[in-house]
């Protein structure tokens, strides 16, 4: 009867909802929850009945319980303590000789503690020595010993600053001196005293390893060191403007050396690749005009060296040009990575263009591909793969040929404008064939192929 | 199976020098409603598959295809466990449906098949796609490349039951695909060889040109060198 008047709200017992009474009162319940204990129900797996029915048959509350006992709010206690007194107090520091009397606050209740920042007073240890050690060790032809004397009392009086020592060096009794000299003679003295006495200077000798090391200066270094600060500072805005100037310039330099090395390897594999001909037909014909090995890579060479004079040259007087060689420099066939290890795979893998072969160049097979309505993705079987793979080849090469092939009628129509310009009203003769070939035809006017007047061969007679 | 207990997972290494390849072929076929569908909006119904390229039941070497949806189905990763391996659904619009072979032995990695969903006939291309009454078929061909398979994985290639009595063919001619094709690829490749000879040729042509312009050049320039000499 109880449980039901609990489920509906019907009537709420005698007891008075508030704070108190939430939190403490799972007291009274609990008696009444153990008194009428539910039974399991038979045939009720344990853990099903203990997901329904714990032990402790409570439902989170429903209201915030932030006054129970067990979670405390911890709050600052202010005022429950008698004030402490601060006191105006005199106080003496021992790190001064003068007796001087300061005044500070302090708590009346921490009595008569020595002042604590003396301790930050740290005494530095010169070395003395006697007249005897003087003329035994330290004896120098550029430093008297009244100069000596002088600089270590500076020394000791101004705590090694030698900024401040080499200000007030006695400029009247001594000659003037640098402050890398002052410093160069002060840690001799050290390292040599360290050497000869038993009494380890603190300052300049420190132990490691059991062993004695004593702090070298390196007077030249710092002295050249403080000279090219120097220098670097005094520099005119001129001068920083040359230098950037300067820096630019060598990067550009830079780079076009790595290019041009880049183009040199990139005709060298062409080069080797075109020679090791393994097309048929044109192995023959081409070895007529150009034995293999030697003389060919040669002719590349005298035509690189000719191109990088030539290419300087131009850049000084016309900047355009260079763009147009870039775009030949590329060139190379594709190579496809070898038959792979085991495990399993997708034929079509095998059609996969390695990750070297550019964008451009991509694009331009596929192009070429498309002209030839060839599928650029073929129904991969073992033979198709093979022959799809060397044509891809080959078409590369193809390209880069043509490319080379274009370079190198601009370059003849260059040389043929230097002679023209030299030689007034003659002209060399570019090979018909050459022309023809070239990639892009707005390259070169007609008018420029018709004096073509007849064969290479001819060319002594006409000039 | 008691070839299992022969066979271990662990037992012996790979079958060296053994290649075994299975040709599959993957795709999707799409029928059109013929109208759009009132609720959702969807105009097709399709069905992705994976299927043996020969009449034999891939699930002896196969232990599940999964079929990678695009993100906007429900449950986009759905897992098929035996053959057919197909899975059909209904949409409105073409993405690309990745498809990854797991196979039984535990050595060999997933492969990855990537297949772009076709539901319509694109205007104008040549070799387009099949068509049956209102179904349009996109299909590929693909080889499986077992490369020095394990002993386990070797036995289960070797025997494989043939799924129907019946024929066993596809929509798509692929032998007649794969000759033509090789066929055109031959016949480019004699056709870019001619020219890589012929540009050869001219290229060396166009070097002893420019070889015999300097000189011309550098004659000049000697020549009229010496003349301001005189």
């Amino acid at each position: 009867m109880a449980d039901i008047l609990d489920i509906l709200d019907i009537e709420q017992p005698a007891t008075e909802i508030s704070r108190d009474s939430i939190i403490h009162g799972d007291k009274n319940k609990k008696k009444y929850v153990t008194a009428k204990a539910v039974k399991r129900p038979e045939g009720m797996h344990r853990e099903v009945f203990a997901l329904l029915y714990n032990d402790n048959k409570e439902l989170p509350p429903l209201l915030p319980t932030d006054t129970g006992k067990a979670y405390k709010q911890t709050k600052a206690r202010l005022g429950m303590r008698k004030v402490r007194k601060w006191v105006w107090a005199p106080f003496t520091n021992p790190a001064r000789k003068d007796n001087a009397v300061f005044h500070h606050w302090k708590r009346a209740s921490d009595e008569a503690k020595e002042y604590p920042f003396a301790q930050f007073n740290k005494q530095v240890s010169i070395p003395s020595y006697s007249e005897s050690e003087y003329n035994q060790y330290l004896k120098s032809e550029d430093w008297s010993q009244a100069e000596t004397d002088h600089l270590m009392d500076l020394c000791q009086r101004f705590d090694l600053r030698f900024i401040v020592i080499h200000d007030r060096w006695d400029r009247a009794a001594f000659r003037d001196r640098s402050v890398e000299d002052l410093k160069e003679r002060y840690y001799n003295i050290c390292s040599i005293l360290s050497k000869v006495k038993t009494n380890p200077w603190s300052n300049t000798v420190t132990m490691v390893n059991g062993e004695k090391r004593v702090y070298h200066y390196d007077a030249e270094h710092e002295r050249k060191r403080k000279e090219q600060l120097r220098r670097l500072f005094d520099r005119t805005q001129e001068q920083i403007d040359e230098e950037q100037m300067l820096l630019a310039e060598l990067k550009k330099i830079e780079a076009r050396k790595r290019e041009r090395e880049r183009k040199t390897q990139d005709l060298q594999k062409l080069i080797s690749r075109a020679d090791s001909g393994t097309i048929t037909p044109s192995t023959p014909t081409n070895h007529n005009t150009e034995p293999p090995g030697t003389p060919s890579s040669m002719a590349a060479n005298m035509r690189r060296h000719d191109r990088k004079l030539h290419k300087k040259k131009i850049t000084t007087q016309q900047r355009p040009m260079r763009a147009v060689e870039n775009v030949t420099v590329e060139w190379s066939g594709i190579k496809f990575p070898e038959a792979r290890g085991t495990g399993v795979w997708l034929r079509s893998q095998r059609m996969k263009l390695p990750p070297g072969v550019g964008q451009r160049k991509t694009k331009a097979i596929e192009q070429e591909l498309r002209l030839m309505n060839i599928d650029i993705a073929p129904t991969p079987t073992e033979p198709i793969c093979k022959h799809f793979n060397e044509l891809r080849s080959d078409l590369a090469l193809s390209i880069d040929l043509k490319n080379a092939l274009a370079s190198c009628e601009f370059e003849l129509q260059a040389l043929r404008h230097q002679y023209e310009a030299l030689n007034p009203g003659k002209t060399l003769t570019i090979p018909a064939s050459i022309c023809n070939t070239s990639v892009d035809s707005d390259s070169k006017p007609v008018g420029e192929i018709i004096d073509v007047v007849g064969s290479p061969g001819a060319m002594n007679t006409t000039i | 199976m008691s070839l299992t207990t022969d066979f271990g997972p662990d037992s012996g290494g790979r079958v060296k020098g053994l290649t075994i390849v299975k040709p599959i072929v993957y795709g999707n076929i799409a029928r059109y409603f013929g109208k759009k569908r009132e609720e959702d909006g969807h105009t097709h119904q399709w069905t992705v598959y994976v299927k043996p390229y020969a009449n034999e039941d891939m699930s002896t070497y196969i232990k599940k295809v999964h079929f990678k949806l695009h993100e906007s189905y429900a449950n986009p990763n759905r897992i098929v466990t035996k053959p057919p391996y197909e899975l059909m659904e209904t949409g409105w619009g073409e993405f690309e449906i990745v498809i990854k072979l797991y196979f039984h032995d535990p050595n060999e990695r997933p492969l990855t098949l990537y297949h772009i969903l076709k539901l319509f006939q694109s205007p104008v291309t040549e070799g387009t796609p099949p068509t049956f009454g209102h179904a349009l078929v996109s299909e590929s061909y693909e080889e499986i490349v077992f490369q020095e398979p394990t002993q386990l994985m070797q036995h289960l290639l070797k025997n494989v039951r043939p799924i129907t009595n019946g024929h066993w063919k596809h929509d798509t001619d692929f032998e007649e695909k794969k000759e033509k094709t090789l066929e055109r690829i031959i016949e480019a490749q004699t056709k870019v060889r001619t020219e890589i000879s012929e540009l050869k040729e001219k290229l060396s042509l166009a070097k002893e040109t420019i070889a015999k312009f300097k000189e011309e050049i550098a004659k000049l320039q000697n020549s009229s060198g010496n003349n301001i000499m005189m």
